[in-house]
């Protein structure tokens, strides 16, 4: 029997091992004497230094997107910061396509920021004194593409976002929203494997922001890109997220698909942010059917499949007094889905 | 955190009465010491003059075989003789039309009609007092200076930006720099370069260079991170950081730089003139040795006009945007002067000129192929205007500024400044004399001599030393009353006690009336916008002025002596005293002007009570500026009667007796870094 190694399978990524940084006049030394059982605050109190990003460890797939969320100051733009270098971590390692992004000189973490990772700013880091279209094409220009090659991608890039017409304005005379644009454009226009996004839609309004999500899954699907995006809004994680995590203190409290987090959430702490989760959305009918009864004749009763979500089934279940069948992709039976359990999943 | 015990607070009884206990102390100690002690004694003359006039002619000797000349300094020296004889050749070489015509449309370019008409009328009255060749030799001169200044400030900024430990050691070197007056960069440099136009531009240069630094420094410093991240993500080298984002992210702070330099540069072109520079410094110098005042008023306005047209040539340049083609200013608006009937005409007019103005810019874009050169229109029509001039030159042969043309004022001039002499010497108001020779006499007889007295023949020089040591004490703690106790012993050791003195009895009387003048002056502008708004342009106007030209009208009416050097002081120094105090009154803030409204406080009472209190760090940071300005003034006085420190760094200049002039610098040094210490501390500790 030959093993296949996991990676040559399906190569990760992304993989972050034990990630720490700590900020502070000594972080190396602070690290090492952190102790499991003491708390960030502790740390501070004893020695001055900020635990940012505390032993944070997890894989992102090809074309997945990995959501962060977690309150302000826990550390998620420190992390997404770490994966791209802007702030070196103080411990750990950050595998993208199995190199460690950390062990890179500076001539080749260039060419990483250049070629493979770009990255969409909270703060939108736009460039106040070139006009949009310079600002979108910067990642091209770095790199030393062509005037008219690069200015050509910024101003389709301009226009897959929607500000067709703003291309010689300056950023002071843009809106907040638009802004955020801008930095996804520039983001975009440098076509990475993998993109951060750090609250990229947080000063769209609600339509925009539905459509630049729409925008997102559409390049997900066609470009297979591989994200890792930050965000405090959970509907907005359960639509874009394949894997959702959330932080506290720096540290991950939890990581699973949108469905584990809102059936079994680990804690109090995660349990708030999914709470007000649209639950028919993300629950599927394999999660919640029960084992079929004994006796059960499943001859003639309505199916549903095992990974649809239950806002799709309930349609099938109101109309029919019976439990409802579950069956995989092949057809064959694995349960049945009954009234009762169906609403005790819903309301929680 | 580390949280340390709170030092007790000392009893209050002893803390108020503490300095009262001292003056009585020190009084009691000066009717104590016998008279003998009253002079620094002779013997403790650290004697350097004769070591350093031994160095110089050791210099002056062996220049040829001494590597350091021979390698660094002598070519540095050729290399900015050839510079300041290209710059010159190539501006007296300008025939005087074409040379008009670049200062007015630069003007125009730079700042619209206003400063393209003082950009005209600058030079041409240049030209009227027959200074044309002395205004371009000065003008060659600050190119050369403010060059060399960029060249030299842009990269140690970007450097000291770049890295905290060169800016940590750049930067107490450009505080001491900044607190020195003028004057003292010239004796170094005679040390290593002598007498000559050289120097005069080394001097220049030294004094000239530290704002660039600053402020490029500053202005990278203050570049957004977010934007310099976005960059680093994006994989931007070190240098494309530096020429895509950074540089032209500072660019507002690098021309403030360039502004200040320029102005720092004139300011030193009379001083520099006392070391060989030419120009219109040395015709002010000349024409007030011999006393020619109208002569040397006539000098010191161009100087002025230069400085004003360069000041807002450079202010212009860091308004200068050349990226907005999009949009051109479509006006279908007359100015209101015009009336309606002539409205369309003029709007017509208006176009056909705008069209005529963009005309080569099209052509010439259109001939390159379809390229828009809009933005390049201006600096397009003054090279195409310019290179017109310079043909037509070669038909008529313009040359120097017609000397037909003159329009003196030094006889009308000087004919007023007798009339004043005689007229205003003493007008008899009832019983009383009033007049420029009563007030004169005043200030000299009851406040200077009294005050020079006190100092050099009635203190004895320990109570000096010790009275330093304690206001320093009593600003700063024991550290700075070290520094200023052993500095004024110093003083005494360089020999130059009685100078000292004599200037220090200058500075405390001039002070006094700066602050006089100044803080109420700038209570009232900030209670008063009209005050404010007539106050501005006039304190502008004051702070661009080159520091000697102020002796110029003063001299004028009081003659030479102490009291025209004090009197130009407070005219030199009184701008930032106003002006950081009614900045600093405006600043306190809203709430707490509201909260003491709201208990019915009166103007006066919140005036006295909340205001000025809350804005004494400002007001204290004013009479620290005023004070180093006011020295540097009394200094330069020296030279026109005023004696004391001046008078022997000048005359150690003029004579080539080098040590003199090196002992009197050190002493001016030791005065100013101990002045500007005590303030700044005072100014600190009322935080
Ligand atoms: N450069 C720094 N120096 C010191 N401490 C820092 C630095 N950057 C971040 N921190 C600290 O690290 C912690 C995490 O900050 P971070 O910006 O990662 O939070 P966040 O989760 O992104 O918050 P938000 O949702 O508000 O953006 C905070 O306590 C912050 O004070
Ligand atoms: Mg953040």
């Amino acid at each position: 029997m030959t093993v296949v190694p996991a990676t040559e399978q399906r190569p990760t990524k992304i993989a972050c091992r034990d990630v720490w940084k700590v900020f502070g006049r000594q972080p190396e030394r602070v690290v090492e004497r952190i102790t499991p059982d003491q708390t960030s605050a502790q740390v501070l109190e004893q020695t001055g230094h900020v635990v940012a990003v505390r032993g944070v460890s997890f894989e992102v797939q090809p074309g997945e997107t990995f959501v962060v969320m977690g309150l302000s100051g826990s550390g998620k733009s420190t992390l997404i910061r770490c994966m791209c270098r802007l702030t070196d971590p103080t411990r750990g390692e950050i595998l993208v396509d199995g190199q460690d992004v950390l062990k890179l000189a500076e001539p080749a973490l260039r060419e990483v920021r250049r070629r493979k990772i770009s990255m969409v700013f909270q703060n939108f880091g736009l460039f106040p004194h070139r006009r949009v279209i310079e600002n979108v094409a910067y990642g091209l220009e770095v790199r030393g593409a062509p005037r008219a090659e690069r200015l050509a991608r910024a101003q389709q890039m301009i226009e897959l976002v929607g500000l067709a017409g703003w291309e010689q304005h300056f950023p002071k005379q843009l809106s907040g929203g638009m802004q955020q644009r801008v930095g996804l454009a520039r983001a975009l226009a440098v076509d990475p494997e993998v993109i951060l996004f750090d609250e990229p839609f947080s000063a769209l309004d609600p339509l925009i922001r539905r459509e630049m999500q729409d925008e997102l899954l559409r390049l997900q699907a066609d470009m297979h890109k591989t994200s890792v995006f930050i965000t405090h809004d959970f509907a907005e994680a359960l639509k874009l997220g394949d894997h959702i995590a959330i932080m506290r203190n720096g540290q991950f409290v939890q990581v699973g698909t949108p469905e584990e987090l809102v059936l079994n959430p680990a804690n109090d702490y995660v349990a708030a942010f999914t709470k007000d989760a649209p639950r028919a959305k993300v629950v599927s009918a394999a999660a919640v059917m029960l084992p079929c009864p004994p006796g059960f004749d499943p001859a003639g009763q309505p199916a549903a499949r095992a990974d649809a979500k239950l806002e799709d089934c309930l349609p099938m279940i109101a109309a029919h007094d019976g439990p409802v069948c579950v069956r995989d992709e092949a057809g064959a039976l694995l349960g049945v889905l009954d009234r009762l359990s169906v609403m005790k999943a819903l309301i929680v | 955190m580390t949280s340390r015990a709170l030092p007790l607070p000392a009893p209050p009884l002893l803390k108020r009465f503490a300095p009262l206990a001292v003056g009585l102390g020190l009084a009691a100690l000066a009717l104590a010491l016998p008279a003998g002690w009253r002079e620094f004694p002779a013997a403790w003359n650290l004697g350097l003059r004769a070591p350093i006039d031994q160095l110089q002619s050791t210099i002056v000797a062996n220049r040829e075989t001494i590597p350091l000349f021979q390698y660094f300094f002598d070519p540095l020296s050729a290399f900015i003789d050839w510079g300041l004889r290209l710059a010159e050749n190539l501006l007296l070489a300008l025939p005087w039309p074409a040379a008009l015509a670049f200062s007015t449309i630069t003007g125009y370019l730079l700042g619209g009609p206003a400063l393209a008409a003082l950009s005209l009328i600058g030079p041409v009255i240049m030209g009227l007092f027959g200074l044309w060749e002395p205004s371009l030799q000065t003008l060659a001169l600050m190119i050369v200076a403010v060059v060399l200044s960029v060249a030299i400030g842009l990269p140690l900024g970007v450097l000291s930006a770049s890295s905290d430990r060169v800016d940590r050691v750049v930067r107490p070197i450009l505080d001491g720099m900044q607190t020195m007056p003028t004057f003292v960069y010239l004796i170094p440099v005679v040390v290593f370069f002598g007498i000559a136009r050289v120097p005069a531009v080394v001097a220049t240069l030294v004094y000239a260079v530290p704002p660039m630094i600053r402020l490029t420094n500053l202005g990278l410093r203050q570049v957004s991170p977010p934007a310099i991240e976005a960059a680093r993500a994006f994989g931007a080298t070190r240098w494309q950081l530096l020429f895509q984002v950074q540089l032209p992210l500072a660019l507002p702070a690098i021309m403030a730089g360039v502004n200040q330099t320029i102005m720092m540069a004139l300011s030193m072109v009379v001083i520099a003139a006392l070391i060989g520079a030419g120009g219109l410094g040395r015709q002010v110098l000349v024409s007030l040795q011999r006393l020619q005042v109208g002569q040397a008023l006539e000098a010191g306005l161009a100087i002025v006009l230069l400085a004003i047209v360069l000041d807002r040539w450079s202010e212009g340049l860091s308004r200068l945007d050349f990226s907005d083609t999009a949009r051109e200013p479509v006006k279908a608006l007359a100015p209101r002067w015009v009336p309606a009937r002539w409205e369309s005409a003029w709007l017509t007019a208006a176009l056909a000129l705008r069209r005529l103005a963009a005309g080569p810019a099209h052509i010439l874009g259109t001939l390159l192929g379809g390229r828009d050169l809009r933005r390049f229109a201006g600096v397009l029509n003054l090279a195409l205007v310019v290179a017109a001039l310079l043909l037509l030159d070669l038909l008529v042969h313009f040359g120097t500024f017609p000397s037909a043309w003159r329009w003196y004022w030094r006889e009308p001039t000087d004919a007023l400044v007798r009339w004043m002499r005689d007229n205003l010497f003493e007008i008899p108001v009832g019983g009383l004399l009033i007049g420029t020779g009563p007030v004169s006499d005043f200030i000299v007889i009851y406040m200077l001599n009294p005050l020079r007295t006190l100092f050099t023949e009635v203190l004895p020089w320990p109570v000096t030393v010790l009275g330093a040591a304690a206001l320093g004490a009593w600003a700063g703690g024991w550290r700075l009353s070290a520094f200023a106790g052993l500095g004024v012993f110093a003083v005494g050791l360089l020999g130059m006690w009685p100078f000292a003195m004599d200037t220090l009895s200058q500075i405390l009387v001039t002070m006094f009336f700066t602050v006089l003048a100044a803080v109420p002056l700038g209570i009232w502008s900030s209670q008063n916008d009209t005050v404010r708004e007539v106050l501005r342009p006039i304190l502008d106007f004051l702070q661009t002025i080159p520091s000697f030209v102020f002796l110029v009208p003063v001299i004028m009416l009081f003659n030479i002596g102490r009291v025209p050097g004090l009197i130009a002081a407070v005219l030199y120094a009184i701008a930032p005293g106003i002006k950081l105090t009614d900045l600093g009154i405006r600043a306190v803030a809203g709430e707490a002007v509201e909260a003491a409204r709201a208990f019915g406080s009166t103007r006066g009472q919140m005036l006295a009570k909340v205001q000025v209190p809350m804005a004494l760090p400002s007001i204290l940071l004013g009479i620290n500026q005023m004070i180093m300005m006011v020295l540097a003034m009394v200094v330069i006085a020296g030279m026109v009667g005023g004696a004391g420190l001046g008078l022997e760094a000048v005359n150690g200049l003029a004579r080539s007796e080098t040590g003199r002039g090196v002992e009197a610098g050190l002493a001016i040094v030791l005065l100013a870094v101990i002045m500007d210490r005590i303030t700044q501390a005072w100014a600190a500790r009322s935080q």
